[in-house]
């Protein structure tokens, strides 16, 4: 807030300081609720159809015009929650795997000088580009060629499609933490070393607290992406009490002559849940930024 | 020092974990010759019905069924992709068009019927049938019909177009027809009978039914097809339009916007609202409306490691009446299985698409089809979007000869 | 001596340190112990099943890594290790395969090798006798010789492949009609034959010849308990690689572009995947039907990605700049709610847009032009605008979501600095906030470029290609990027199958993406070393 001059009678002064509020602040409410508009307006749509038992994505544009909750009662006909218990438990432990192994490769491009480090970075995030679309033939042999010699990690195994996942672990979420890291200065690192602490203290102790903000985007980030991966899931999972959230939910609108959009628009809602549950809570990391003293060094 | 410390440490408890592996494999692999094992795939609408066949299936023969679920659309490629790899299922559930693309791919494997073929009907088999060898068990057939609002438009059949629409508009409806065009893709199938009617059909057919690679809607009878879906799309009356999707199409007819529509037996479901009476589709030119019939069935593969047990299970537990039964109350198509096929024909509304089919020809399923369906979808979408019906319906025919050629 | 390595030095000295029995040391024993053992079971397990390839690889792996994290050197490796590993396992290993099959015509109708071709080409051609009745059936041994004994007119007579049926006397017949008892023979139970994979398999090609004459026929088992006759025409000669029609004469010949072909110019329906060398890449370019709209697509799918990066990172930067001011209260529940949209999965949203923007039922339409049918997703130009609109409503919350993170790190003594000199709003974000926030979200910009260049989902999801250019092949169409081209090329959504030319295609995608990468990569080194 800045400083007002004694000398303005009162009235004026509170004036003069609610116009500086609105003009530095006080829009950008009003510009918030514009975007969260342009953000929700669709999803009205999704909530509107899963209250509606005969809920339809297409067509109508009467919003919210019934409301019964069939559709969410519906879902636990089928199989819903055992997907949703897939799809956390696959989400969770690919986000977990993502961010440590993101996070050791980003300590050691930051960290260390060797040969090739430059070019190593670039080629894992080119590597990472290439287009997995039609790659589904090579991915059932390989997991076939797993399955026979592991066959907890064969065709039809949630661990295999979460080490199908990792397979990306290194990749633009490792350069994001990247940037990161190099943020946080050498100089730390080195006055430990002097005091005796090991690389690996040095990484666990020291670098991973400094990091966290970073740390809990990447997490979002990785369980946000194989939350919402399709193509993969459904091609590695074929049994449906190992599907997740998105290969069952797909299965219950892609045949266009039996498409159940409300069943669908409710599942989609529930399915939102924890995504919006893990960004609130991490959002103290994600926000906290570096203000814990250490860069004071 | 403490390195080799390390190393013998690990060495150890490398060795107690391994050790405790290897028991627990070896107890593991004994078990593995039991029975033998059926992997079957379907999809969601007919999985119960196959697995109350397998339950009796199971207890005769001592084996198990596995019934593993995919999405329809997804069955053909990952059958294809997945039986030369010898990881394929046994039996799949399938559509008969696919039969061309499967055949040359050469993942199945003929199937013997015997005396049991007399129970099926004709088309079916015939549609199953590639060079004069049978490759699925056939169980269901399906058309597309008329559909009418009986509350509007009353039970009785139009006999031509002109007449439909005369009707629907004298019954007071916004729309007298809605016809589903897939949106912006284009569905030729289900245009198909009224294409017929003009004396256009996509491929000529020889003397025993079978298509020939000829292409049979090129001419004059195509373009006078072409020309009538240009005046009934957006240029003209507007009844056809690129705008009218599956879903919308079937509210539309249901919140009784719409007096008529062509539409499927797995359709009146969405229909809850209205009561409904299916007819043949009328002729718009003049010849009798000839729509696809597609026929679904079980295909059994050319790699099985259990061909025996498949060939049991097909034709002497599904190819029976009850379990025929069992698949129509699951998910209700026209049967293909004759006795069934005229039980259920007391219901008219079955009886309307039994009719229907009968005027109607199967879907050629020569490997091809597929790039057929998108030049012939796409070409249709253009007219009805008010491209000249002419020149775009000749270009699309050139480019289908040039592509079955190639 | 380094300064790491002098505080090495001085470390080994001194007793007790990091590298004695610490808890560090203890922990990275365990792992180390555990991820052996994993190893080792997974090699003798390999050897069990005679998988050689995954054991060549399970012992290269174990032993570099045992290497890395015994020796004192390697220490960035000890970081990277995990990953690479798993990159190597699951990525690595798709990208070779891929490369494989772009060398081959692997597609519709070359599916499979060359014996299951000859085995589909057999299925095909044997028939039926017309008329054959089914004989009751019974597998039989003799001396090793797998054979059938039918029962036919009252009679049991059996043979094998080599013999064909004659009549036993004193055999007897079951209940169900099939032998029992085939004296010279043994009996196998047909529960024994559906049970052992092996038999089987014999049994299912088994056939066995009904008399001398070769034109009666053979008798072939389908499910193990009747018998009916077959004649097949086709004799295939293993080292000359022919099938031989006898009843036509025909003789067909393997080509090396994988078909049976006659002289006459017929081929037989299946046939087999061979190596066709760099065709699949010279046809990209030069193959009349596909290079104009190819070409097309191309444009588009560059134009999509790049508008798309601009937008989003635009929007999401200038929401992440206004949101972050401090004073600001409920920023959380802002945040929550501006990141919604991707919270949801991306086909659902596509799905849900495409319904919005249907032209004449849409709420698009309705509410914001009111009522007029404006065509977003049959028309050309307006399709590529929704396409561009959804795919901004899709991306921006990921964007606001890293800047608002990049914004936090900022030190915030330099901005300060910057207000007391005087520097306006702009000055300062274009001196120094943006400049140094690119340092950290100029390569995921890169990276997001390369994700849109190949993001199928939403093409295939809004609009599966858009409006389809008259007379490109496959229904390719105005929206289509590369990628969604490919898919549709490949056949896997029906139509026939060039799994070849799409892996090449693919791999061009892949190669044009890296280099345009790897050269903006060089760029953003240029920034960095500013900072």
């Amino acid at each position: 807030m800045s400083p007002t001059t004694g000398t303005r009678p009162a009235s004026n002064r509170t004036s003069a300081r609610r116009a500086r509020w609105w003009a530095e602040v006080g829009w950008r409410y009003p510009v918030a609720l514009v975007i969260i508009a342009f953000a929700i307006f669709p999803l009205l749509y999704v909530l509107s159809a899963a209250l509606n038992p005969r809920g339809s994505l297409a067509g109508s544009s009467a919003l919210f015009s019934t409301f019964a909750v069939d559709n969410f009662a519906a879902l636990g006909g089928t199989a819903y929650w055992t997907w949703f218990g897939n799809t956390l438990f696959i989400g969770g432990v690919s986000a977990v795997g993502a961010v440590l192994m993101g996070a050791c490769g980003a300590y050691a491009f930051s960290r260390f000088r060797f040969r090739g480090r430059r070019f190593g970075l670039t080629s894992l995030l080119i590597i990472q580009m290439f287009p997995q679309t039609i790659a589904f033939v090579a991915v059932f042999l390989m997991l076939l060629a797993i399955g026979e010699v592991v066959p907890e990690l064969g065709i039809n195994s949630k661990l295999a499609l979460i080490c199908v996942y990792l397979g990306g672990a290194l990749g633009a979420n490792t350069f994001l933490m990247y940037g990161f890291f190099n943020s946080v200065p050498i100089e730390i690192d080195e006055s430990a070393k002097i005091d005796g602490a090991t690389h690996a203290q040095i990484f666990w102790r020291l670098i991973m607290p400094l990091v966290t903000p970073v740390l809990a985007v990447v997490a979002l980030l990785a369980f946000i992406s194989s939350f919402g991966d399709f193509i993969l899931a459904r091609l590695v999972l074929t049994s449906e009490e190992n599907w997740t959230l998105a290969v069952g939910m797909y299965q219950w609108v892609s045949n266009q002559l039996t498409s159940r959009w409300g069943l669908f628009a409710a599942g989609t809602v529930l399915a939102a849940i924890p995504v919006l549950a893990l960004f609130l809570a991490l959002q103290r990391y994600i926000v906290g930024g570096l203000t814990s003293g250490s860069v004071k060094g | 020092m403490r390195k080799q410390l390390g190393i013998g440490a690990l060495v150890i408890a490398s060795g107690l974990v391994l050790a405790g592996c290897s028991a627990g494999d070896g107890d593991q692999s004994g078990g593995g010759g039991d029975g033998a094992e059926l992997v079957i795939w379907t999809d969601a609408e007919r999985e119960p019905a196959i697995r109350a066949a397998a339950e009796a299936f199971e207890e005769e023969s001592g084996a198990t069924v596995t019934l593993v679920q995919k999405n329809f659309e997804d069955l053909r490629n990952d059958f294809t992709a997945q039986v030369p790899t010898g990881e394929g299922p046994d039996i799949t559930v399938g559509a008969h068009d696919w039969l061309g693309a499967l055949v040359t791919a050469g993942v199945v494997d003929t199937i013997d019927l015997g005396a049991a073929a007399e129970e099926f009907e004709q088309v079916s088999l015939d549609a199953f049938t590639y060079d004069g060898q049978l490759y699925a068990l056939p169980y269901s057939l399906e058309t597309v019909a008329l559909v009418q609002n009986t509350a509007l438009v009353g039970t009785e059949a139009p006999a031509t177009w002109d007449e439909m629409i005369q009707r629907g508009v004298d019954a007071g409806a916004e729309r007298p027809v809605v016809i589903n065009t897939a949106g912006e893709t284009g569905d030729a199938y289900t245009m198909y009978g009224l294409q017929t009617s003009f004396g256009a059909p996509v491929f000529v057919q020889d003397e025993t039914g079978s298509y020939t690679n000829e292409v049979g809607m090129s001419g004059a009878p195509g373009e006078a097809f072409a020309t009538w879906l240009h005046e009934n799309g957006s240029a003209g009356t507007g009844y056809l339009s690129t705008t009218i999707d599956y879903d919308i199409n079937n509210e539309l007819f249901n919140s009784g916007q719409a007096a008529y529509t062509v539409q499927g037996p797995w359709a009146i479901s969405s229909f809850a609202d209205v009561d409904v009476a299916v007819n043949p589709i009328p002729s718009a030119g003049g010849e009798t409306a000839a729509p696809f019939v597609g026929v679904q069935g079980f295909y059994l593969s050319s790699q099985s490691d259990n061909a025996l047990l498949a060939n049991e299970f097909l034709v002497n537990y599904l190819a029976t009446e009850d379990a025929q039964r069992a698949l129509y109350e699951a998910d209700p198509r026209i049967p293909a299985f004759s006795t069934l096929a005229e039980e259920v024909a007391s219901d008219p509304v079955i009886a309307g698409f039994l009719a229907s089919s009968q005027n109607g020809v199967p879907m050629p399923s020569i490997p091809e089809m597929g790039s057929v369906w998108d030049f012939w979808n796409a070409a249709e979408t253009q007219i009805i979007n008010g491209a000249d019906p002419a020149t775009t319906w000749s270009s699309m025919i050139t480019e289908l000869e040039g592509s079955l050629a190639g | 001596m380094t300064t790491t390595e002098r505080a090495a030095a001085r470390r080994e000295r001194r007793p007790g340190t990091a590298r004695g029995f610490s808890w560090g040391f203890v922990v990275k024993l365990l792992l180390m112990g555990i991820v052996n053992a994993f190893g080792l079971t997974v090699i003798l397990s390999a050897y069990r099943a005679e998988s050689w390839v995954v054991l060549g690889i399970m012992v290269a792996l174990l032993v570099l890594v045992d290497v890395i994290y015994f020796t004192k050197r390697a220490l960035p490796l000890k970081y990277l290790a995990p990953g690479l590993a798993f990159l190597f396992v699951f990525q690595l290993f798709t990208l070779g395969y891929t490369g494989y099959v772009a060398f081959t015509n692997y597609g519709s109708g070359h599916s499979g090798s060359m014996q299951q071709a000859v085995d589909a080409a057999f299925i095909q051609d044997e028939q039926r006798v017309p008329d054959s009745p089914a004989y009751p059936l019974t597998v039989v041994e003799r001396a090793g010789e797998l054979g059938f004994a039918i029962v036919v007119d009252d009679e049991v007579r059996a043979g094998t492949a080599l013999e064909p049926l004659a009549e036993i006397d004193g055999a007897g017949t079951g209940a169900s009609g099939a032998p029992t008892e085939v004296p010279g023979f043994t009996v196998i139970e047909r529960a024994q034959v559906l049970t052992d994979p092996a038999l089987q398999e014999q049994v299912v090609a088994l056939r066995v010849p009904f008399s001398d004459d070769p034109e009666d026929g053979s008798i072939r088992t389908r499910e193990g308990s009747t018998g009916v006759l077959y004649t097949s025409s086709l004799e295939w000669d293993e080292d000359a690689r022919t099938i031989t029609d006898t009843e036509t004469g025909l003789v067909y010949a393997a080509d090396d572009r994988g078909s049976f072909v006659a002289d006459d110019g017929t081929r037989l329906a299946t046939g087999w995947y061979v190596n066709v060398g760099f065709e699949n890449f010279v046809r990209a370019f030069t193959d009349a039907k596909f290079a104009a709209p190819l070409l097309q697509v191309t444009l588009w799918t560059f134009a999509f990605s790049i508008l798309t990066v601009l937008s989003s990172f635009g929007l999401g930067l200038l929401f992440a700049l206004i949101f972050n001011d401090p004073r600001i209260r409920s920023r959380k529940l802002i945040r929550t709610l501006f990141i919604l949209p991707y919270a949801f999965p991306a086909f659902m949203s596509a799905l849900l847009w495409r319904g919005m923007l249907n032209s004449e039922f849409g709420v698009v339409n309705d509410l914001f032009f009111f009522g007029a049918d404006i065509n977003w997703l049959g028309d050309p130009i307006l399709a590529k605008l929704a396409i561009l609109w959804v795919n901004l409503w899709l991306s921006y919350p990921y964007w606001f979501l890293v800047c608002t993170g990049a914004l936090q790190s900022l030190s915030g003594e330099t901005l300060e600095a910057a207000k007391v000199d005087g520097a306006g709003p702009f000055r300062r974000f274009r001196s120094i906030i943006l400049p140094l926030l690119l340092v950290s979200t100029a390569p995921l910009a890169i990276a997001s470029f390369a994700f849109n260049f190949n993001n199928f989902t939403i093409i295939y999801m809004l609009t599966e290609g858009g409006p389809s250019i008259p007379g490109a092949p496959n229904g390719i169409g105005s929206t289509d990027i590369l990628i969604s081209a490919i898919y549709a090329i490949s056949g896997v959504a029906g139509g026939t199958a060039d799994y070849g030319l799409a892996s090449a295609l693919s791999i061009i995608v892949f190669v044009v993406i890296g280099v345009i990468s790897a050269i903006a990569f060089r760029q953003t080194r240029k920034l960095e070393e500013i900072q």
